[in-house]
């Protein structure tokens, strides 16, 4: 597996430290002071959904679609 | 970004297979056809915007260094105004912002209404005697709003302004007439208009190019370089050659000239004609949707070939740009279209952007539909209540 981006990274992090989270919740996670250091991207967040839908592919990270729009979790092994 | 024409991918290849020279600076066979080539690009980019001459066309990467080009260029006296608007691309805000910290100039900001128009009164007030450069998007890469830039150039010039029109969201989509309009700069990017990536154009008119401050130099850029008394004295050629540094693109601007010409082969007025029909199917199908919000008039005649929304059961746009690509093969763009400055003055939160769907002539009545399909097939699952 390939080493992982920053943006993947930041992702990774927000998801180990919550549960599942909302496209728009990881992203609001993403712009707080405590993930400032590793989350570094565009406010938009295009880079950071793309980031984990790389996840998503890696096997890393599941996303379903539910209320509210794709719900993110971790996969836990 | 614009799909591409076999004729542009056609007319890259050949220069790539057939003369893949440096334009200008070879003097061998392989060297004048690039030359030739580059040069017939140039005026067919002149002819498309209606360029008083070729030279008026400068090739760059893309709209944004074209915009950079200027806001860096210009000759502007210290305490002078710049007056942007809140609707703008951060490539046609930013250069200008940075420009006016650096230089100690006042920079306005004219606010948009919330749908992406202006009332002209608002120009009148905002544009005075101090104003030096109106930096202003002529179509809108959010609501697709038409700015009344006929107006805002005669308000402009009456009171010793310069008007920088960012066409990069216009020119593919309508006719651009730079003449008839007395545009001081244009801005274009490339790749919107059936074009390759990484190539921009900056109109200039000739008189205002020739006194513009170079933003890079170097190579191709002189005339001579003497040396004397231990001093190095360019003697920098005029407009185009002395803004284009350094090995340029050839490839990529006979693909543009490729583009334009492709665009002219169809009719500006036609490309217009067959966005608006989508254009109107496609907002009359959202307006059908609950749930769904478009910014913008509905007035297509006002518009550009693009919709922006966002949808109230889905939190993040980019959730809707995911599921019409995953599921339905449909793509569009979603977040804050670098345009962040009236994404917050309509109180969208950066997570939750908006969704932008685009149109092109290529489109038709069938993926419009299957876009509307999508986006009714998100809405009911993302109002539910147990994931799926």
């Amino acid at each position: 597996m390939s080493a992982l981006s920053r943006n993947a990274q930041c992702v990774l992090q927000i998801l180990q430290a919550t549960g599942t989270l909302t496209t728009s919740e990881i992203l609001e996670m993403a712009r707080r002071t405590e993930y400032a250091e590793i989350c570094k991207d565009c406010a938009g967040g295009d880079t950071f959904v793309a980031a984990a839908n790389q996840l998503v592919e890696q096997g890393l990270v599941t996303k379903k679609l539910g209320k509210g729009g794709y719900h993110w979790q971790i996969v836990r092994r | 970004m614009a799909l591409k024409p076999r004729q542009v991918l056609e007319a890259m290849n050949e220069y790539y297979e057939q003369y893949p020279a440096c334009a200008g600076r070879s003097i061998h066979k392989l060297g004048q056809e690039a030359s030739a080539a580059y040069s017939r690009a140039r005026e067919k980019i002149a002819r498309f915007i209606n360029a008083s001459e070729p030279a008026e066309c400068i090739w760059t990467r893309n709209a944004t260094e074209a915009l950079n080009m200027v806001a860096s260029g210009l000759k502007i006296s210290k305490g002078s105004k710049i007056l942007t608007t809140s609707l703008e691309h951060h490539s046609s805000s930013l250069p200008f912002v940075e420009r006016a910290r650096r230089s100690g100039m006042r920079i306005e900001v004219l606010r948009a209404h919330n749908d992406g128009t202006f009332d002209i009164e608002d120009w009148k007030k905002a544009i005075d005697r101090t104003t030096r450069v109106v930096s202003v998007a002529h179509s809108s890469n959010v609501t697709g709003t038409v700015t009344p830039l006929r107006d805002i150039v005669e308000i402009a010039h009456d009171r010793g302004a310069l008007v920088v029109s960012d066409d990069a969201q216009y020119a593919p989509h309508h006719p651009l007439d730079v003449q008839s309009l007395d545009i001081d700069f244009s801005a274009i990017s490339v790749h919107k208009m059936c074009g390759p990536t990484g190539m921009g154009i900056l109109y200039g008119k000739m008189e205002l190019l020739e006194s513009l401050n170079m933003f890079l130099v170097g190579g191709d850029t002189v005339s001579d370089v003497r040396f004397e008394k231990g001093r190095i004295l360019p003697q920098y050629l005029p407009p185009p050659a002395k803004f284009e540094a350094g090995l340029q693109n050839y490839a990529g601007a006979i693909g543009a000239g490729a583009a334009a010409e492709y665009l002219q082969s169809i009719g500006m007025i036609e490309v217009e004609k067959r966005e608006r029909e989508l254009l109107t199917i496609m907002l009359k199908g959202l307006k059908e949707l609950e749930h769904v919000n478009v910014l913008g008039p509905e007035d297509v005649r006002v518009r550009s070939g693009l919709v922006t929304f966002y949808v109230d059961t889905v939190t993040s746009a980019h959730d809707i740009a995911s599921f019409l690509s995953d599921e339905y093969g449909v793509m569009i763009r979603s977040g804050f279209h670098c345009a962040g400055p009236f994404h917050y003055q309509l109180g969208i939160p950066p997570a939750r952007g908006t969704a932008r769907a685009s149109i092109y002539i290529y489109n038709n009545e069938a993926e419009v539909s299957r876009l509307l399909e999508g986006l009714h097939a998100l809405i009911v699952t993302s109002s539910q209540e147990e994931t799926h």
